[in-house]
């Protein structure tokens, strides 16, 4: 492409001379209206019964039809109770749910609680007593728990944090942080023995028939190798044009 | 007295101002007349230039205004289609009486002077600024024999004319005390006496080929002319745009920098210093240095096709004016009767169509129907007989016709280029403008040496 000096402007002139003869954006509003989009609600607005009261229940339907989850609401609900105020946009869903069991009396589950088992609290006391419930202990105290109990269960942590004093998530941090603490109990040994048998026994068949290869046709193998080398892409370069999942299989 | 004044209707407001003074004008005109009638009219006839200079005057003051309106309209619905909108579309058909609501709405505005300013150099700006406009105006031909006045300098009165709007431009910027204001004044008096001085140099070799500073005889020579006497040229190719092309690029490329056009619009670069040394204007005022900005793109528009495109000469032999074989006196008593029947027959045969076809029309709509189609018809017979028997008529829809393909040009320039900086403004005029027309100056004078060595 030649670069003629001023050729930019003749194509810009160019430009707005067909946008000049183009059908136009606008519409022309009171006289011309567009359809309404299918899931056009109209304005949103709060009504009031013939008493003065609100007639808005918190049902949060609107906010579930919303589709770009712009309202949020707070509230009381029937009965009286509680003081709600509905909180991130995503637990609408749920949140909702929770507002009809408020409702109809029965208990309201707590969302941040995660079940965990009841631990015998004995070891946990024995050892806790022996380092004097002090939380700079709070390594050794942890290895006699993997030792009394096989792994940390989140039971016995609970109940060192409520003895202690120290906070979970200060006591989790410290058991994530070292390798040899665990919170699930070891993996049963005898089937990691097992794999590892069978990973080594495939090893030392693939490694024998590569040694035999070699030492039957070497130079034959390696005259195929430099002749494929163009044809056939290694592990190494990019494959194109065919889908990740087309290539061979990984191993 | 002041009750009874503000019970009236606007109308009446009106007409209770006009009708006394047109009254008093009358009988006071009559008194003139009677009593003084012969050494007036006598001096008149002796002094025909003032007759000439008035009317002129007056007609260019009065064309000016409905070519503002038409422009301001243009711009704003050019520009809108080449944004893929539809532009003013409210008042009038298709928007087009927008400019005139916006002439009346700039009327009524309150007309302010800031605190600080120059009183008096403030109010008269905007009148330096339109009066050069129109006096560029004056020397135009619009048709043959179409003119305010043919002056044999009328090129050098142009320019020196045209240059009289920096004046105005600057007396804005000062008087306005504001910066911005300023800083538009000065930017465009820089910009306006840098681009004067190659707008003009490309035009002296036009001057060197023509022999002639008169538009007027630009024009002629561009035309159909006597060679040894006989009738030659007529043909577009006599436009003196292919003699000088490169004259006619700077020309057109200085004259958008002096009427302030977009690429060069720094005078008035809303975006920059809100509007230049209009900022501190309202009402009238503002709308004066609107007016002559269009008014300008006119003139601009007017001058490039009389000086390359030919003027009010057709691109083509022309054949008319023809006379027409007839002479309506020789009816004598007839013509009246023509007159007083032609417009009832002409509205009945119209309507006719219309009442039978439809029997749902009453009478009265069928008979408007074919009075306004009589009309119609009436307009365009007696137009086309204008534009065959008169060669100002043609002339001057020539003029217009090629005029306003360049204000569609500098509209058009406005919705696509952006503006250019100031330095790149000042380097393109000295650097490249300057030189250019120098070149096309030099060219020139050695052609006609070599060609026509005397």
């Amino acid at each position: 492409m030649i670069r003629l000096p001023g050729i930019g402007l003749v194509k810009g002139m160019g430009l707005t001379l067909r946008r000049f003869f183009e059908p136009k954006a606008t519409i022309r509003y009171p006289e011309v209206r567009l359809d309404v989009p299918h899931k056009f609600r109209g304005r949103l607005q709060l009504l009031y019964d013939e008493y003065g009261t609100l007639k808005c229940e918190t049902c949060f339907q609107c906010a579930q039809a919303c589709p770009i989850e712009c309202i949020d609401m707070g509230g009381m609900d029937t009965k009286g109770r509680y003081h709600i105020h509905w909180g991130a946009p995503e637990t609408y869903g749920e949140r909702r749910d929770e507002s009809a069991l408020r409702r109809s009396g029965r208990p309201v589950p707590d969302q941040a609680y995660e079940h965990f088992d009841p631990v015998e609290p004995g070891p946990v006391d024995a050892i806790l007593a022996r380092h004097d419930h002090d939380p700079k202990h709070m390594l050794q105290i942890l290895e006699e728990t993997q030792a009394a109990y096989g792994h940390l269960p989140v039971g016995a942590l609970k109940l060192i944090s409520q003895k202690t004093g120290a906070w979970y998530a200060m006591i989790y941090g410290t058991a994530s942080y070292y390798r040899h603490l665990r919170f699930e109990p070891p993996v049963a040994e005898p089937l990691a023995a097992a794999t590892a048998e069978a990973r080594s026994g495939r090893e030392t068949a693939y490694l024998a028939g590569l040694e035999t290869s070699l030492a039957g046709s070497g130079k034959a193998l390696r005259a195929r190798r430099s002749a494929g080398a163009k044809a056939v892409p290694g592990p190494g370069t990019k494959r194109r044009g065919t889908p990740p999942g087309a290539g061979p299989a990984r191993a | 007295m002041a009750r009874s004044w503000s019970r009236l209707t606007l109308a009446g407001k009106i007409l209770f101002t006009v009708i006394p003074i047109l009254f008093v004008l009358t009988v006071g005109l009559v008194l003139l007349i009677v009593l003084a009638g012969k050494p007036i009219v006598d001096f008149l006839a002796a002094n025909i230039w003032l007759v000439r200079f008035v009317v002129a005057a007056t007609a260019i003051l009065l064309m000016s205004v409905p070519t503002a309106f038409l422009i301001i309209y243009m711009e704003m619905k050019v520009i809108a289609l080449m944004n893929l909108r539809i532009g003013p579309d409210r008042v009038g058909p298709f928007g087009s009486l927008l400019s005139v609501v916006h002439g009346l709405k700039v009327l009524m505005k309150e007309d302010f002077s800031p605190t600080g300013a120059d009183r008096l150099v403030f109010t008269l700006a905007p009148v330096a600024v339109f009066m050069a406009t129109i006096m560029a105006l004056l020397v135009i031909p619009f048709a043959p024999g179409l003119f305010g006045a043919d002056m044999n300098i009328g090129l050098l009165y142009l320019f020196a004319v045209s240059g009289l709007t920096v004046v105005g431009l600057l007396m804005a910027g000062w008087s306005s005390f504001n910066k911005y204001s300023l800083l538009g004044g000065l930017r465009s008096a820089a910009q306006v006496i840098s681009y004067e001085i190659p707008l003009t140099l490309s035009v002296v070799g036009l001057l060197l080929l023509a022999g002639t500073m008169s538009l007027n005889q630009i024009v002629l020579l561009q035309g159909p002319h006597l060679v040894n006497g006989v009738a030659t040229g007529g043909w577009f190719t006599d436009w003196f745009v292919f003699r000088q092309p490169l004259g006619a690029l700077i020309f057109f490329i200085a004259a958008t920098a002096e009427a302030n056009r977009t690429p060069f619009d720094l005078t008035e670069a809303d975006s920059e210093i809100v509007a230049g040394f209009a900022t501190e204007y309202s009402g009238m005022r503002f709308g004066f240095f609107f007016f002559a900005e269009y008014v300008n793109v006119f003139v601009v528009s007017g001058l490039i096709v009389t000086l390359f495109f030919g003027g009010w000469n057709a691109p083509f032999p022309w054949p008319w004016p023809v006379s027409v074989g007839f002479d309506p006196g020789s009816l004598g008593i007839g013509l009246l009767l023509l007159i007083a029947i032609v417009p009832v027959v002409g509205t009945l045969i119209l309507a006719a169509p219309f009442f039978l076809a439809r029997s749902s029309l009453p009478a009265w709509q069928a008979i408007v129907i074919g009075f306004v189609l009589f009309n119609l018809l009436a307009i365009v017979a007696i137009a086309g007989w204008a534009f065959i028997s008169f060669d100002w008529v043609a002339g001057l829809l020539w003029f217009l016709g090629k005029s306003y393909v360049f204000v569609f040009t500098f509209v058009w320039m406005r919705g696509t280029l952006p503006r250019v900086r100031i330095d790149q403004l000042m380097g393109f005029a000295w650097k490249w403008l300057l030189p250019a027309s120098l070149l096309n100056l030099f060219v020139t004078a050695l052609a006609i040496v070599v060609v026509h060595p005397k």
